[in-house]
């Protein structure tokens, strides 16, 4: 019996997992939609992961979330470590990459920018109030091109004169993506347009004021995009590196800070969240005005988890773990 | 073409649109950079018999004359606003407490979008304060656009239907104390003492100095409590012994036994630990209902925090040139209401080995933008990061505790290496 780590990673548009082997080496993947039920899309991964592994021979003792659902699947997995997924971006990238300098992210709905020295973070920023240029931008624009998202990439790197789209803002992207389309420019110069107003707008958002220094890293899920890679080259005149897992990046982060968790914490983990029905109600505080919005989180009918209050009058209490 | 009056007829010169207010106003409190001066040059009691006349005239019609006074929540103030209004202005004060959700909703309920959020924030406690009957609202002016918050406000909320008398400091544009007096004797009390309300002023400004002296010595030491809870339920109490201050004496017992039982609780603090300077806009910085309460997210975190930004270093103690020489190497002019303040404290924070720097603004408030280029360059010199947080009334505290946690991640494992 040899010991493993799982990490899991649920975003806005998809949730990734991972399990380790002692070495740290990835021993079972996996990648699907989130399709808007993080709780399902977790169930799912972890039925994938638990597949391709035989779980006679290895035992996973620790379990790490990240993500946006973080908190939730944590609750749903009882997992040892809850970590935002900046620092789990950082800390899978960093291991895999020790010498990087700048990690680009960009995700389903939000993008960030890591600066990495000697392998440890010492700068990030991540995109606030808008959520120009991300994945999900890009996919809905797919969309109304008639393309899938997945062939963006090779379709814009056909271009030879890629349109010039204003994409500060989605909404006037979107408008003047329809007028260069409608006054006759081709499809695919329009699509290499939009991967390099994607690569403009996060440098000149996300990495503004940042130092961008090789080598640098590219991840999540648009990373994926070769026309936008080649659109973050030409415009910062350096390699852009993308990692075959980089998409995993969070939820190898996650399986690492699991891993790295005291001993005392470990406990075996039984791949066993088909057994059980997880619900979230949202109960309404009535002490004061501010309403909280509390989530009690139940696994079949006990409760596990509750977070959602400003203050302590608000709090529902879990009874401590056995 | 002849001018028309935008006023309409019935109305009074009272209307927001129709005030005197001259160009070269300088909009700021009556506080000047500087030494402190005396307010009404040879003291105290150079009109006796006026005050007693005015004594005679306030026991006589008190009852029908006090007028409830409300202010918006700003910080830890309260106890301040709460004392001006009873000995100096001697009014009735109309305490709002804490700010809730519902606040900013109607507050932005009523007020345009791209406004920036301390509007909004005010509006709503406005609103709040009509509706629990308040007589006169209170605002002071600034140096950015707050100094013309006041007007816009007043004229929203006449429109909105409410009758009300509006303390707006930035109607008095001279700055002289005798305008300020006569003009608090208009709106809110005919027959205030002078001589009291001077003394009781500089007990006002007292009282700022100590609040804030408390709440440094709060923010060092509060992350590391050894009974959790113990320090915010000190300061509440520190809190409501200062509300209940009537006198300068009162003011300083409430501080010496407040200090004591802070220095007093039990901390459990490493011999160096992660420290987080905090620098930014006025308002946003300050007011915790407005920052989504992080400075109690950071201490929950166990970081040592900073904020030189308050009302005793913005005001009592402001030497603008002063702070912008330490600065020299970055600015060259001073860019606004607290840039120069942002700039020098947080390069004083980078200086003094802090671990990390985190700037707070409220959504499109301009001179602090200009600011952000600034830290960009201080973080590459003194490699030190800054997390810049932006907030409008849509912020939502996931969000925030997402960066948050990223930030404290990142600064405590560059300190463990």
């Amino acid at each position: 019996m040899t010991e493993a780590y799982l990490g899991v990673d649920t975003g806005s548009i998809s949730t990734k997992g991972v399990i380790i082997d002692a070495d740290k080496n990835i021993i079972a993947r996996s990648y699907l939609w989130t399709e808007g039920n993080p709780t399902d899309a977790a169930r799912r991964v972890v039925d994938e992961l638990a597949a391709q592994i035989d779980t006679n021979e290895i035992q996973v003792v620790s379990v790490g979330t990240t993500g946006s659902a973080r908190r939730l699947v944590g609750a749903m997995l009882g997992a040892q470590v809850i970590k935002n997924e900046i620092t789990a971006h950082a800390v899978g990238t960093t291991y895999l990459h020790p010498n990087v300098r700048t990690i680009l992210e960009i995700g389903g709905q939000d993008s960030k920018i890591i600066c990495v020295e000697g392998g440890i973070a010492v700068d990030y920023a991540m995109n606030t109030l808008c959520a120009a240029g991300t994945g999900s931008f890009l996919s809905s624009q797919a969309h109304r091109l008639g393309v899938e998202v997945e062939d963006f990439g090779a379709i814009a790197l056909s271009s030879k004169k890629p349109a010039n789209i204003a994409a500060r803002c989605t909404v006037f992207a979107e408008s003047d993506l329809v007028h260069k389309l409608q006054v006759g420019y081709s499809k695919e110069d329009i699509i290499a347009g939009l991967c390099r107003a994607v690569a403009t707008n996060y440098l000149n958002n996300v990495g503004k004021g940042k130092k961008i220094v090789a080598p640098v890293v590219f991840q999540g899920g648009v990373s994926k995009n070769i026309g936008v890679v080649r659109a973050f080259e030409d415009a910062l005149g350096m390699e852009v590196l993308v990692d075959p897992d980089g998409h995993l990046m969070g939820a190898f982060g996650a399986a690492l800070l699991a891993a790295d968790g005291p001993a005392s914490k470990r406990r075996p983990f039984a791949f066993d969240v088909d057994d059980f029905e997880f619900r979230t109600r949202e109960v309404v505080c009535n002490h004061c005005a501010n309403r909280c919005e509390i989530i009690c989180v139940y696994k079949d009918d006990d409760l596990i988890d509750s977070w959602g209050n400003r203050c302590d009058r608000g709090a529902i209490r879990v009874k401590p773990r056995a | 073409m002849p001018k028309t009056p935008l006023m309409q007829t019935g109305e009074g010169a009272d209307d927001t649109l129709h005030r005197t207010v001259s160009p070269e106003a300088p909009a700021r409190i009556a506080i000047e950079p500087g030494e402190r001066r005396g307010l009404f040059g040879k003291g105290a009691d150079r009109d006796r018999r006026g005050r007693a006349r005015a004594q005679r005239d306030r026991r006589a019609d008190r009852h029908h004359t006090t007028k409830r006074v409300a202010f918006f929540h700003y910080s830890y103030y309260g106890p301040v606003f709460k004392f001006f209004i009873e000995h100096v202005l001697n009014a009735e004060y109309l305490d709002m407490g804490e700010p809730t959700r519902r606040t900013l909703e109607i507050g932005s309920q009523h007020s345009n979008d791209y406004v920036c959020a301390p509007f909004k924030h005010i509006m709503g406690a406005y609103i709040e304060a009509l509706d629990a009957g308040a007589d006169v609202l209170m605002q002071f002016t600034g140096p950015c656009r707050l100094g013309y918050y006041g007007e816009l406000q007043e004229s929203i909320l006449r429109d909105m239907g409410y009758d009300f008398q509006m303390l707006n400091f930035a109607n008095v544009p001279s700055g002289s104390m005798r305008e300020y007096i006569s003009y608090c004797k208009r709106i809110v009390n005919p027959h205030l003492s002078v001589p009291v309300g001077a003394a009781n002023l500089l007990a006002c400004f007292r009282m700022v100095e100590k609040l804030d002296t408390y709440n440094d010595a709060y923010l060092a030491r509060a992350g590391f409590e050894v009974e959790h809870g113990s320090f915010a339920a000190a300061r509440a109490r520190f809190l409501r012994q200062m509300n209940e201050a009537a006198s300068a004496a009162d003011i300083d017992e409430a501080f010496r036994s407040g200090m004591a039982e802070l220095e007093a609780l039990p901390i459990d603090k490493p011999a160096d630990p992660v420290r987080v300077g905090l620098v930014g806009e006025y308002f946003t910085a300050q007011d915790a209902p407005s920052n989504l309460h992080l400075e109690d997210k950071l201490l929950a975190m166990h970081v040592e925090l900073a904020r030189d930004l308050n009302m005793t270093s913005r005001h009592l103690r402001y030497n603008e040139p002063n702070l912008r020489r330490s600065i020299a190497d970055y600015v060259t002019y001073d860019m606004g209401p607290t840039s120069s303040l942002t700039i020098a404290s947080a390069k004083k924070y980078m200086e003094q080995g802090f671990d990390g720097i985190v700037h707070l603004k409220s959504s499109g408030c301009t001179p602090e933008i200009d600011v952000m280029p600034v830290l960009q360059r201080l973080s590459r010199d003194y490699h030190v990061p800054v997390l810049f947080l932006s907030y409008d009334s849509q912020t939502s505290d996931t969000g925030l505790d997402t960066r948050l946690e990223a930030f404290y991640d990142m600064i405590a494992m560059r300190k463990a290496r």
